[in-house]
This record gives structure tokens, C-alpha cells and sequence, in this order.
């Protein structure tokens, strides 16, 4: 080479690559746009039948959505008193033992984890028992209601008082799939839809129209399938059928369920100390959450727990639904400015007051219960109990409504305050009624609290043959379980692709 | 000493023309960045330079419907304006933070406004509204202001002005909001399209 050249020639070749680089650039450029065109584009890449239970079919057309939905698998955030891990809540609450005495929640009560866990934990509940074939164990059909998908999908090919009716063991085989997609959404338009007739069938009973809601409504009222107070009524509309259904005739506060039940003569249990009958509440937490402030302002149980997210420009709905609390950002501050620990502050300081009265209630009532086991015992009779056994049926009703229901306390803490109080009212008046029973029979020291300091010693004092539940339960989960599981992959694989 | 740099950084003669394809490749990629990225957008007052990436449009959305929208860009209120050094110091300061928030994608999902800034927007909320709390004509109907306003912010009360009480980033999800737009040159999509 030439050790001189023109300088301009360094610089035509310097100004040539500038060019050809730039030029090529743009064509990158555009070459990674088409690119993204193709990924960006909404093409579903599988047709869904019309109740496709599986869930990971659905999460092929909508990954977004089922990736957070599978985070519902998460047990590892713990908030002041709840969260998304399991908590053994007789052990954390041994009273709760004696308070549901003779029913199957003082054998095992569980804060509940995530949608995704839904069919496992029901597997591993010690009320579900432990069934040896079809038509065995404590449960009816109707317990399936609410766990998942396969639900609509078999209502639909049965009917809905056929599903219900039989005992719980006998769909073991068809109802695998935890909730997720078809309970809430129809498959061709992903409109939110009601599947579960008792929420259709509850609007109907106060003369409304439920197809009528609003896209805002229907974004609690998916929810509202499922979290809500409920029974089964063993004789409407079918005889000897345990059809779900909400007492909501009369209206969703504590006293208008508890006229209800009354008027009907209900009661769930009888409790197997004071001999009262007893309600359980479920999880009315619909109910108590269009009592609050959030809801009054038109807030849907979606815009806190499965809030929108942006990722990259594209907004979608986090399926992870949990407590707001771990996600504050995208919940309380889209409306809230404060800072994430004042909101987080906020919510326990509702929380702690409300859990203080509550634990004073639930001290109460076991009194309550166990001086009423005493006035048998001395001889009470019938007519002197009526009374007070109604007394404490209504003041553990007042009570349940509160502690059932999921974050009653933050959802509506002058609703929650008020229906303790009252549970509070009703176990001091069967109290002083029945110190004066009690006195009447020669009792005059005050009735010793039992030892129930820990969960064991509850039931012991109950006298739960807890030994022989677990071990058969071992057995059910190690044979009955395997073989349904068994049975529905064979079912499944018959349903195929539907490729598009 | 400069000299003996000079001769280490400069290549012999018979490497000359590959270092000066290489220096162009740089310059060339350089100049491309420059392009797509519209750098030279951030110098001027348009409000579409600030939703050139996607984050701030529902902040972009709100105020396009609000009445600031007639008197008021994003660099009025966001940026100082009591020098010009200052103006630009500030708008260099807060641009790198939010290209490099943007670029690592660590924006949270509701964007809140730092203390800096917060100072800014006030005084500049100060800059235009000054009569109403100065002038004594006016103050004959806003003399409760002194009393009142303390250490708050003004948007502390005017809580709608101008970006709305409902804020994240998915809060304007079908906002029409000006794009980046393609960086493909209209000439050569012709050409793609016609092969």
C-alpha cells in the first residue's frame, strides 16, 4: 500500500460506512418491527370447547393472564394476620374448637390459600373425611360447587340438582381441575360470566335480573359466585337434594340471614356442649364488602385483587388474585398517593381493632357454651334453655359473620365493629341468664374456663377422635385420591386439541 | 507527551483504511441511535417528546384533556424555569433517570413525582398564579390563602389539576396517544412492500 494517500479519500471512505451502517440500521429497524407484529398480534392458538376445564388451554390463547394465575400457587407472603400461606387457624385460635364443637370445622379449620389449591386441600381437609367408595363419607356433592372448572362442565351435561345430589365421593373422578378460566369467563368472547346457578338463583329470589350488571358489577360478581354465605337446602326446590342456596331473601346484612334462617327453622349443627342449634357462617364476604366505603364507591373486588398491569406497553389483568397487600403499587396508589407503608399501616390498624373485640366475643360465647353444658348436666330442662340457647345461637351467628369472612375487617370495619358488638350483647345476655339458671341449681361460683390452650387440648376437651380421622385420611389419599386422578386423565385425554 | 499519545492511537499507514471503516461503523451506529431513540426531540418543548417511550401516557392523556392543556406543556410545570442553565440542568438530570428507569424497565406500576420535582411544579404553580395570592385586588377573595396554605402544595387540595385522581400505568389503557411512530423511513417501505 501506499505509505501516502489524499486525505479525502479517508474521508469519502469514512462517510461511505457512515452511510451504508445507517441505512443498514434502518433496515434492522424494520426487520424487528414486522417481528414484533407477529408476536404482538392477539392470535389464539387454540379454539376452546365450550366448558374447558383445563386451565392450561386456556393459558395457551392468554399467557399473560394464566402465567399470574399460576402464581396463585405462591404460599410464601404472610400479611399481619393472613396472606397467601397456609395457617392452621385452630391452632393459632384453639377457642374455635370449642365453639364449633360437633361440627366438622373443630376437627380441621385452614385459612385458606390460593384458587390453585383448590382441589388439593380439599383432598387433604379432615371434613371431607375420608371416603372408601361412591356413596361414602360426610360430604354431598354439592361441597364440589365451588372448587372448580369441571363444576359447569358437568352441570351442564347432568343438570344442576343432579350434581348436587349424591355424596361427595361419587365426582371425585370428574372434578380435578382447580378454579381458574371457565368459572368466570365465557371461552369464544372472554366476557365475564355467572356459571354458578346459586348466584342467578339468589338475584332472581329479590326479583332482579342478573344478566342486566354492568361490566363494573360483573368484575364483583364473579367473585360473589363463590364468596358468599350459603346452605343447603335439603327440601327446595328439590326433596332430599342439597341444593346451594344463599339466604338472601330478605336482604345480605347479619340480622336479615339470621330472620331467614329463623323463619325457616335452620340451623347447621347442634352444638355439642350447650346443645344450641347452631349456624355456621360461611365466608360472607360479598355480603360485608357492599357494606364499605370501597364499595359505595363503586370499587369492584377486581380493582384490588387482581388490578391492571403494564408490562411493556400492554396493559392486562393480573390473575394473581391475593392479598392488595402485595401489590400496593398497582392497588391502593392508584387512587391512594400515600406512601406503602402508611396504606399498609392503615389496613392492620383496622385489622388489630377489630380482631381485639372479636377475640373478646369468641371468650364470651365458649363460656357461654360450656356454663349451658353445665346447666344440663345439673338438670336444666327444655323450656329454661330456650332462651338461652337461641341467645347463643345469635351471638355466634353475629360473630361468625365477621370472622369468616375474608378481610371483613378492612372491606367494612364500622359493619364488622357493630355486628360484634352485637355478638358481644347476645353472649353476656345468655351469660347473666344463665347464672341465675345456674344459681337456681346451687351454682354459685363462677363456671372455670377450660384448658384450651392449645389446639390439642381443645379437642381433647371435646372429645374428637382426631387419631382415627387422620389415619383413615392417610389411606384415602394414598388410594381412593390416585385412582380418581387416574380416571380423569383417561377422560381428558379423550377431549384432543382443538387446533385452530 | 500528547504527541507520543497521538502516534500510539493512530495506526501505522497499512492499517489506515480498516480503523477508518471501523471509526465510520461507529459513528454510523452512533448517528442511528441518535435517530431512533429521537434524541433531538428532548431538546425542544413538545409534549410528545415526553411519550416517546410508552410510561407517561396516561400522564400525557390526562392533560390533554385538561384545561392546562391550552396554556401549559410538560416542561412548563415540570421544569425549573428561573435560569436557563438551571431549565437545562434539570431537564438533563431528570431525562437520564427516566431513560434509565425506562431502559432497565424498573418503573413501578403507579409513577409517584420525587421532592425535586415536587418543588419545581410549586414554584411553577407560583410563576403563572402569582396574582391570585399576591396582587391585593385579587387576594380581596382569596385572603384566606395565607392562612391556610401553610406548607401544603397546591395540588394537595386541587387534587384533579390537571393529570386526574386515578393514576397507574394502565389507568388510560385506550388513550389516543401520539406513538413513537416508526423510525422505517416512508421510501423504504415502499420498496419493502413492492417486493
Amino acid at each position: 500500500m501506499k505509505a501516502k494517500r489524499k486525505p479525502w479519500v479517508n474521508w469519502l471512505l469514512f462517510f461511505t460506512t457512515l452511510v451504508i451502517v445507517f441505512l443498514l440500521g434502518l433496515l434492522a429497524s424494520s426487520i424487528v418491527e414486522r417481528r414484533a407484529e407477529a408476536v404482538f398480534v392477539n392470535k389464539p392458538v387454540v379454539k376452546l370447547a365450550d366448558y374447558e376445564p383445563r386451565n392450561a388451554e386456556w393459558g395457551k390463547n392468554f399467557p399473560r393472564e394464566f402465567e399470574s394465575y399460576t402464581r396463585t400457587s405462591d404460599t410464601s407472603f404472610s400479611t399481619l394476620y393472613n396472606g397467601n400461606t397456609m395457617v392452621d387457624m385452630l391452632g393459632e385460635y384453639p377457642q374455635l374448637v370449642v365453639l364449633w364443637a360437633g361440627y366438622a370445622f373443630s376437627l380441621d379449620y385452614n385459612q385458606g390459600r390460593g384458587h390453585y389449591y383448590a382441589i388439593h386441600d380439599m383432598y387433604h381437609t379432615l371434613r371431607t373425611g375420608a371416603p372408601t367408595g361412591p356413596d361414602d363419607g360426610p360430604m354431598p356433592n354439592t361441597c364440589w360447587t365451588c372448587k372448580s372448572p369441571d363444576v359447569p362442565r358437568v352441570m351442564n351435561e347432568v343438570g344442576v340438582a343432579a350434581f348436587y345430589s349424591g355424596a361427595w365421593a361419587s365426582r371425585g373422578p370428574e372434578i380435578v381441575n382447580p378454579i381458574g378460566c371457565a368459572d368466570c369467563h365465557d371461552p369464544n368472547t372472554m366476557d365475564l360470566r355467572i356459571t354458578r346457578p346459586a348466584l342467578i338463583e339468589a338475584w332472581e329470589s329479590t326479583g332482579r335480573d342478573i344478566t342486566r350488571s354492568t361490566h363494573q358489577e360483573m368484575r364483583s360478581l364473579v367473585c360473589a359466585q363463590c364468596h358468599v354465605e350459603y346452605y343447603f337446602n335439603k327440601k327446595f326446590p328439590v326433596e332430599g337434594v342439597n341444593y346451594l342456596t344463599f339466604p338472601w331473601k330478605d336482604g345480605t346484612g347479619p340480622e336479615a340471614m339470621l330472620e331467614y334462617y329463623d323463619r325457616m327453622g335452620f340451623s347447621d349443627w347442634t352444638h355439642a356442649i350447650s346443645k344450641a342449634p347452631m349456624l355456621k357462617a360461611q365466608h360472607p364476604d360479598y355480603e360485608v364488602f357492599t357494606t364499605g366505603i370501597h364499595f359505595e364507591r363503586g370499587v369492584a373486588c377486581a380493582d384490588c385483587h387482581m388490578p391492571y398491569h403494564s408490562e411493556g406497553g400492554q396493559k392486562f389483568t393480573n390473575h394473581h388474585m391475593t392479598s392488595p397487600l402485595m401489590y400496593i403499587t398497582s392497588s391502593c396508589q392508584v387512587c391512594h398517593r400515600e406512601s406503602e407503608e402508611t396504606l399498609r399501616n392503615n389496613v392492620y390498624d383496622r385489622q388489630r381493632k377489630v380482631a381485639e373485640i372479636r377475640g373478646i366475643a369468641e371468650e364470651l360465647i365458649v363460656r357461654a357454651h360450656v356454663e349451658a353444658g353445665l346447666a344440663w348436666e345439673l338438670g336444666a330442662g327444655q323450656a329454661e334453655m330456650e332462651d338461652i340457647l337461641y341467645d347463643i345461637r345469635v351471638a355466634q351467628w353475629y360473630w361468625d359473620y365477621v370472622a369468616a369472612s375474608h378481610g371483613a375487617s378492612f372491606h367494612s370495619p364500622v359493619e364488622s365493629s357493630r355486628t360484634i358488638g352485637k355478638s358481644i350483647d347476645h353472649a353476656q345476655q345468655a351469660r347473666v341468664a344463665l347464672a341465675r339458671l345456674l344459681a337456681s341449681y346451687g351454682q354459685l361460683d363462677e363456671v372455670p374456663y377450660p384448658d384450651i390452650s392449645t389446639k390439642e387440648k381443645a379437642q381433647a376437651y371435646i372429645g374428637a377422635p382426631m387419631e382415627k380421622l387422620k389415619a383413615d385420611k392417610a389411606v384415602f389419599l394414598e388410594t381412593t385420591v390416585p385412582a380418581w386422578l387416574e380416571e380423569a386423565a383417561r377422560r381428558e385425554a379423550t377431549y384432543g386439541q382443538f387446533e385452530d | 507527551m500528547f504527541r507520543k499519545l497521538y502516534e500510539i492511537i493512530i495506526p501505522p499507514a497499512s492499517w489506515r483504511s480498516v480503523a477508518v471503516v471501523v471509526t465510520g461503523i461507529m459513528a454510523g451506529l452512533f448517528f442511528f441511535l441518535v435517530y431512533v431513540s429521537d434524541a433531538a426531540s428532548y431538546l425542544s418543548d413538545d409534549p410528545k417528546a415526553c411519550v416517546n417511550c410508552h410510561i407517561m401516557a396516561p400522564e400525557y392523556a390526562t392533560w390533554a384533556h385538561s384545561s392546562h392543556r391550552e396554556v401549559a406543556h410538560c416542561n412548563d410545570c415540570h421544569v425549573p424555569h428561573d435560569n436557563f442553565f438551571n431549565t437545562y440542568y434539570f431537564k438533563a438530570k431528570d431525562g437520564l433517570r427516566h431513560a434509565y428507569m425506562f431502559t432497565l424497565r424498573l418503573e413501578p406500576q403507579t409513577i409517584f413525582i420525587k421532592d425535586a420535582g415536587k418543588r419545581v411544579v410549586q414554584q411553577n404553580c407560583h410563576r403563572c398564579h402569582d396574582e391570585l395570592i399576591r396582587n391585593d385586588r385579587v387576594m380581596a377573595f382569596t385572603a384566606s390563602f395565607h392562612q391556610h396554605a401553610r406548607e401544603r402544595l397546591c395540588w394537595d387540595c386541587h387534587r384533579e389539576t390537571p393529570h386526574g385522581r386515578v393514576q397507574s400505568l394502565s389507568s388510560v389503557p385506550f388513550a389516543r396517544v401520539p406513538g413513537p411512530g416508526s423510525p422505517v423511513p416512508a421510501w423504504l417501505n415502499r420498496i419493502m412492500k413492492n417486493k
